[in-house]
């Protein structure tokens, strides 16, 4: 029997207690880093750890990602459970703008979780990209 | 038979998994494992819909094994 499945997502990094004092060298911290990079290449943006609100007040967080489109940026904050949550300030009407960087980054986390796991059952795995803009999607195929 | 696994990855990070080549209820047992590979990864999933591919699809994925598998064989003779 074969099926086709679809699942809803969320990223839960390991808890700080397991992630013990190097947190960043925690694997999952560590996807975490490369989907906020990928992401941010993918929109000709930067990575920060500082994010601003309309008024131009600042705020520490984990990672940060401002794009020319969104110069406030996107923020990233892990709790010490693991929780991944993003921050943003879209007053103004930056909506659009700051959810697509928080789309983006589950996106690229999500595909390079499936394609590590896809490898650890050994499957040979490969990635492709496909469509343009919005209807950008991208495919992890796994063989056995 | 070729297990394969083609994961199409949303806009928003949702997922639809395609499963192909496994025998009886051997893919639940793999989408099973992947959910489990995947927690370890820190992503969490959960399953919005679950279809069985008709006995057709089946077929179809059976016969496309086989002829590669033939012009496979066709393509290096001894």
């Amino acid at each position: 029997m074969s099926i086709i499945s679809s699942y809803s997502t969320k990223i839960k990094l390991a808890p700080r207690a397991s992630r013990g004092s190097g947190s960043r060298t925690d694997p999952t911290w560590k996807l975490l880093h490369e989907a906020v990079i990928a992401a941010a290449e993918a929109l000709g943006g930067e990575v920060g750890v500082e994010i601003a609100d309309y008024s131009g007040a600042t705020r520490g967080v984990d990672f940060a990602i401002s794009t020319p489109e969104f110069p406030r940026g996107a923020g990233i904050v892990v709790s010490p459970g693991g929780e991944v949550r993003f921050l943003y300030d879209h007053y103004g009407g930056y909506r659009r703008q700051a959810q697509q960087i928080c789309d983006l980054v589950t996106k690229h986390y999500t595909t390079l979780a499936v394609a590590r796991a896809l490898r650890e059952l050994n499957y040979e795995v490969d990635v492709e990209e496909t469509g343009q803009g919005a209807e950008r999607r991208v495919m992890v195929r796994g063989v056995m | 038979m070729t297990k394969k696994i083609d994961v199409q990855v949303n806009r928003d990070g949702t997922f639809r998994a395609e499963f192909s080549g496994f025998a009886g209820d051997e893919c639940i047992d793999h989408a099973e494992r992947l959910q489990a590979v995947l927690a370890g990864f820190g992503l969490v999933v959960e399953p919005i819909t679950v279809e069985r591919k008709d006995p057709a699809q089946i077929a179809l994925e059976i016969g496309e094994d086989e002829e590669t598998e033939h012009k496979i064989g066709q393509e290096v003779p001894r």
